[in-house]
């Protein structure tokens, strides 16, 4: 599987099957990022690393120091690896 | 012409693989049917009794050292790839990382994290935990895990600047809170009957708590949970028991003609400290005709002390004063173990338990040839 391919789990799924009478449990679910989603995205500036918002169609420049490399922020989207 | 029985010089005599400066001799052994004619070295379990022997050398939690004499290379290496390949253990397996803005990959973050040697309560990892089978229908993956086959465990750091560092200060550690993340960060989540098992001392923590897995600079965090299986370390290594599980031969060093004086002494330099002690030759000694000894009553002469802790470097075979005095070799069914644990069992008892499985396996096959024999 694709990382592109995985479901974020819900995290509420209940336990089938087993006879071990032991409590289940499933993958962790990602973090709630609720409140951060809408149409403000934000960037990293490359050059005093502040946060910044950006607006659709708005200019893009960090606006605490002006310089105009921005990076995109990391996936808010939980990551599966194996550990080999 | 009838023949004779072997001399018990003769046995000793062919066990021995022989080292010479370049060359190595007798490197199979002959005790199988067929080899001596008018003998019969058939396998016998009576005759393996009597020659079998097992001694310890050193018996620490983590480290052991003991010797098998008197049983064939194919066992005794055996029971060294079963140590290695076949004992299982409980190591992270997956990683589920919500957060990584450190400098090490997540790839990277998460090979570290395996490879990781665990430690807990023995009935729980031995007894309780079971084998985790990944379903063959990828959905039903979620519905997989539970407290008898997974273990899940939670990493979570986050740097920030130290408000407390004095000015000038170049230390990361002290500049910076978190800077290191340390195995120790590593948290255990009990699910189930878990909280049973390992509670107290019988915890799920890392073996060496001071295992840097990664740094960090302020803003930088990780944030990840991670699952635990048992597995095997022909499957992977990190799963292996052992950090080294080998053996070597036991050396045979034999001083066949006097060595003495300033000789002795630099013949004892030719090998580590303890293996060969100077003597002085006796009254007895001396007066003896033929003995190579005569004249040279309370001179030092060298005598092999423990062969045991040589490293058969054959420095002494170099020297043109040792020629012919002496000759070196290897016990081909004494077999030195060292079995060093990496924490998760008792090193005694990973060879024990590969004992264990050999037997298993053997009932095994048994089973299959009679099946096949029907
Ligand atoms: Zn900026």
């Amino acid at each position: 599987m694709s990382r592109e391919e995985y479901q974020v789990p819900t995290g509420s799924g209940s336990a089938t099957g087993g006879g071990g009478g032991g409590g289940s449990f499933n993958a962790p679910a990602a973090r709630d990022y609720a409140g951060e989603s809408g149409g403000t995205m934000y960037y990293m500036c490359g050059d005093c690393a502040v946060r910044v918002p950006l607006e659709k169609g708005a200019a893009i420049r960090c606006q605490k120091c002006g310089a105009r490399v921005l990076y995109k922020e990391r996936t808010k989207r939980m990551v599966q690896f194996e550990a080999r | 012409m009838p023949h004779k029985p072997p001399t018990k010089e003769e046995l000793e005599r062919r066990k021995i693989v022989g080292i010479n400066e370049e060359t190595i001799t007798d490197v199979s052994s002959t005790d199988f049917p067929g080899h001596y004619p008018g003998e019969d070295h058939s396998w016998d379990i009576e005759s393996f009794r009597r020659g079998f022997r097992i001694e310890f050398h050193q018996n620490d939690p983590f480290e052991a050292s003991f010797s098998l004499i008197g049983v064939d290379a194919s066992i005794a290496n055996a029971f060294r790839r079963i140590m290695i390949a076949d004992i299982p253990t409980l190591a992270i397996e997956t990683v589920f990382i919500n957060n990584n803005t450190s400098v090490i990959q997540d790839e990277v973050l998460s090979h570290r994290l395996g490879l990781i040697p665990f430690k807990g309560g023995h009935e729980g990892l031995h007894k309780f935990l079971k084998w985790w089978r990944k379903p063959t229908d990828e959905a039903l993956v979620n519905n997989s895990y539970y407290d008898y086959n997974t273990v899940s465990l939670r990493l979570e750091v986050q740097c920030e600047h130290n408000d407390k560092a004095a000015a000038g200060e170049t230390d990361p550690t002290k500049l910076y809170k978190h800077a290191h993340v340390y195995a120790r960060d590593i948290e255990f989540c009990p699910v189930g009957r878990q909280d049973k098992y390992f509670s107290g001392a019988d915890i799920i923590a890392p073996v060496n708590p001071d295992i840097l897995i990664a740094k960090l600079r302020p803003g930088q965090e990780i944030s990840l949970s991670m699952h635990m299986h048992k597995g095997v370390g022909s499957d992977h290594a990190k799963f292996s028991p052992v950090a080294t599980a080998s053996y070597r031969l036991m050396p045979v060093i034999k001083i066949e003609r006097p060595i003495l004086g300033r000789d002795a002494e630099k013949f004892a330099r030719c090998f580590p400290r303890g293996v060969i002690g100077l003597e002085k030759v006796t009254k007895k000694e001396a007066a003896q005709k033929g003995s190579g000894y005569e004249g040279h009553d309370g001179e030092l002469k060298a005598v092999v002390v423990d062969p045991m802790r040589d490293t058969v470097s054959r420095e002494c075979l170099r020297h043109d004063e040792f020629k012919g005095k002496v000759k070196l070799g290897r016990r081909r069914d004494h077999f030195i173990y060292l079995v060093e644990s990496t924490g998760q069992w008792e090193s005694d008892a990973i060879f024990l338990e590969a004992v264990a499985h050999l037997k298993k396996r053997a009932a095994d096959l048994e089973k299959q040839v009679i099946n096949m024999v029907r």
